[in-house]
């Protein structure tokens, strides 16, 4: 299992158990298929709030959504956000197949965001030890005359005795006789304790540190030191970069002016009023209080449609957020230009296409006006253009 | 296509010429978390004046600008005077959209020109990781009707228009090795963000696979989102020969807006472009019969490779197939008649605010022949480079090595 940004593929499906928040996915029901060459195919499955990670040997069947990565390095940069995931798909190394904006949507609501477990520090015993008289706090030990003894088995460990005296601190290697304690432990333990990744008192009461003398002793002596700081942490800490999240909302009134005024009132009516270029013609739909080509006022005002014809279509996959909510939106929806009856022939307007006529809309097509319930003089009046059969 | 009938726009009368006389920018990519916006344009101003071999003290004036609603953040030139220099300076502030960056350019030229300031500064940025950006050109179209229906930038009707003239398989072939070949002129701009290393043979795969945004219009033919600065610092005639061994002449622009409104771009009789328009005026008021023999190199600014294809017959009134033919035939490589975007193109890089000043910065840098790996072989002494926002605005550009026209 290749190794990349410290972490493997399986660490990310490993955790996504416990990773996974049930309050967030409790209407969801759905399975997701991934692929990462080279490593394997896992199957997610997302159930009112349950989720099942399992590896999957052969195809990877029935998932409604299946996402593909070129490789480890690819798969496990995206996760972390080492590698642009928008760049990773440009270029085909992330493949979606399906709903391709489930990663943008539904994958950081339902799961925390996966980060790579803490490297592991590469301090050992002996480099923790080497920094006790730089770290002794004479004003601490005025008085204090003792020698601990650490016995530190494994990789990095060895025997040390501490030698305190007249506010003095030495570090000596081997164990001297006259120990006021002595403290035997696995090398690791103490590198652990003096991380702050494992509690002394439960090290203690495990018995993975056994004390041979002056109890009392061994509890004080960490107050005549300042703490260890391991390095590397360091190193990364200073590496941070502090960014500021903010998510603005801001609601807006606009005034319509007249010729938009007229073009709201007509919605309401449910119809389209255009207004006329006095010297070329041209209906103006939406309507603009003069003719910009020809410098001229629009007073008059004529009524298009309601049906038309589409000149143009587009179907978007891409799920932008909808200016009017906030939201996602679902997609894919359809944007049509379409010339409306009556209108002059360069004068086509922009609208949705009813979902279900996805499918058979095409330029030529013939669409009719679909209008809320209740019209109120404002763009939700309209709903779509549907096809006219 | 029907041609507009506005009255024709004249030259400009230039009361003295203007030089390019100094280029800056950062390196342009995703994320710019180590800076902040005035550290950032800090940057890219050293740099220009670095380049100018100049001081603040020679700067009289500077022109800033930005997509502000991008970062949400109003009067940014108030806090980038850390890194603009503009204290105690005139300072003007524009935003026009995906072509500040060009109308910056413009604003600067006509300062100079105009004889009211000697040597201005203008600075374009963004820092499109700070904000949202398609949400933001969503959340700023026209409120009173296009906003509900707005989808950011994106649109695949070029491509569907493309696909009924010239058949699927030619179009979508022909936009792929649009991209590839964006790609190619990135790999050898040291500067460019998004440096994939494409090749010739991808194309058949990725233009299948590579997700949809809306119609044929596929993530791998979009352009970035990208953080970034320009700087760029222009004087008179007299003091850039003073200053400068390698001037870069503004010949002239012009700037060419749609209504407001895209309602009439799309119906079965189209309006003339504003790329068409714009270029038609130019050359007609200079002089200029044949634009692809006459310059050596074209900066365009190209949101997407459907796009970037199409708008290159509108600006240099090519006809029929043409455009296809010289992509095809490779007229528009670094080696061809009319290298086009040898930067790699806004498809590349794309710090919005400064996007359409890179266009004529790196131009200008091809004609100086300080372009670096993407530099031209043959000499470069015409340059057009173009802006593009909105709801298609135009600004293009003529940039010259020699005052000889």
């Amino acid at each position: 299992m290749a190794e990349f940004y410290g972490t493997t593929v399986a660490d990310i499906f490993n955790t996504m158990p416990k990773r996974f928040k049930p309050e967030e996915a409790k209407d969801e029901d759905i399975a997701i298929g991934y692929e990462c060459k080279g490593e394997g195919k896992w199957k997610v499955t997302i159930k009112h709030g349950t989720i099942k990670v399992e590896e999957v040997k052969g195809d990877l069947k029935g998932c409604a959504t299946t996402i593909h990565a070129a490789d480890a390095e690819t798969f496990i940069g995206t996760t972390l956000g080492k590698i642009q995931a928008m760049d990773a798909l440009t270029t085909g190394k992330l493949r979606v197949v399906g709903d391709v904006k489930l990663l943008m949507t539904l994958l950081p609501k339902i799961f925390v965001q996966y980060t790579a477990p803490e490297k592991k520090s590469s301090v050992v015993a002996k480099d923790i030890i080497s920094t006790i008289t730089e770290r002794f706090r004479p004003d601490k030990a005025a008085g204090v005359d003792m020698k601990v003894g650490y016995d530190l088995a494994g990789e990095g460990g060895g025997k040390w005795t501490i030698v305190i005296k007249d506010g003095k601190c030495a570090v000596k290697e081997g164990l001297a006789k006259d120990l006021t304690v002595k403290m035997t432990m696995p090398a690791e333990i103490y590198v652990g304790m003096m991380l702050g990744t494992i509690s002394g008192e439960s090290a203690f009461t495990s018995g993975q540190v056994k004390l041979d003398g002056d109890m009392m002793a061994a509890g004080a002596t960490s107050r005549f030191f300042n703490k260890f700081v391991d390095p590397n942490a360091k190193a990364s800490e200073a590496e941070e970069l502090i960014t500021i999240k903010v998510t603005n909302s801001i609601n807006c009134r606009f005034a319509t002016g007249t010729a938009y005024g007229m073009w709201f009132k007509g919605l309401k009516e449910k119809k389209f009023l255009a207004n006329v270029c006095p010297k070329c013609g041209r209906t103006q739909i939406t309507p603009r209080e003069i003719c910009a080509f020809c410098r001229v006022r629009c007073n008059e005002f004529v009524e298009l449609g309601p049906r038309g014809t589409i000149t143009a279509a587009d179907v978007v996959y891409f799920a932008s957020p909808d200016p009017l909510t906030g939201a996602v939106r679902e997609t894919p929806y359809a944007m049509c230009w379409i010339l409306l009856d009556n209108a002059s022939p360069q004068e086509a307007f922009c609208f949705d296409i009813k979902r279900e006529d996805l499918p058979k809309m095409k330029v030529g097509a013939r669409v009719r006006p679909v209008w809320a319930k209740e019209t109120k003089g404002t763009f939700t009046d309209l709903l779509y253009f549907e096809l006219d059969k | 296509m029907k041609k507009q009938s506005a009255k024709p726009a004249k030259a400009h009368k230039k009361n003295r010429n203007v030089g390019i006389v100094g280029i800056g920018m950062t390196s342009l990519s995703s994320h710019k978390e180590d800076q902040n916006q005035p550290e950032m344009i800090h940057e890219a101003v050293r740099a220009a004046l670095a380049d100018a071999k100049m001081t603040l003290d020679d700067i009289d004036c500077i022109v800033h600008g930005n997509m502000e609603l991008f970062e949400m953040q109003y009067q940014p030139d108030m806090w980038h005077v850390l890194g603009s220099g503009a204290y105690g300076k005139d300072e003007y502030r524009i935003t026009t959209g995906g072509t500040v960056g060009a109308t910056l350019v413009c604003a600067a030229d006509n300062l100079v020109a105009s004889g009211l300031y000697d040597t201005v500064l203008a600075i374009g940025f963004e820092k499109l990781q700070e904000g949202n950006t398609t949400g933001g050109i969503t959340n700023m179209a026209d409120p009173l009707w296009f906003r509900n229906i707005q989808t950011g930038a994106l649109t695949g009707t070029t491509a569907a228009m493309m696909i009924d003239e010239f058949g699927a398989e030619r179009a979508k072939k022909a936009a792929m090795k649009y991209r590839i070949l964006m790609d190619k002129h990135a790999m050898l701009n040291e500067r460019a963000h998004r440096r994939f290393g494409l090749e010739y043979d991808q194309a058949e795969d990725l233009m299948k696979t590579s997700p949809q945004l809306v119609g044929e219009l596929r993530l791998i033919h979009m352009c970035s989102q990208s953080d970034g600065a320009c700087a760029m610092i222009f004087t008179h005639e007299k003091k850039a020969k003073k200053v400068s061994k390698t001037p870069v002449w503004i010949r002239d622009h012009i700037t060419v807006h749609r209504e407001e409104n895209m309602s009439n771009l799309y119906a079965f009789e189209k309006p003339e472009m504003t790329h068409h328009y714009a270029a038609r005026k130019l050359f007609e008021r200079n002089g200029i019969k044949d634009p692809v023999k006459y310059f050596d190199v074209f900066e365009m600014y190209d949101p997407s490779a459907w796009w970037g294809l199409d708008w290159s017959r509108e600006f240099l009134q090519l006809k029929g197939d043409e455009h296809l033919r010289m992509l095809e035939d490779g007229e528009f490589d670094l080696d061809g008649k009319l290298p086009l975007n040898p930067s790699g193109g806004v498809i590349a890089s794309n710090p919005i605010g400064a996007t359409a000043m890179l266009r004529p910065a790196f131009a200008a840098l091809q004609i100086r022949g300080d372009a670096g790996g993407c530099q031209i072989k043959k000499p470069v002494r015409h340059a057009l480079a173009s802006g593009f926002g909105g709801t298609l605005w135009t600004v293009l550009m003529m940039l010259e090595k020699d005052l000889d026209w």
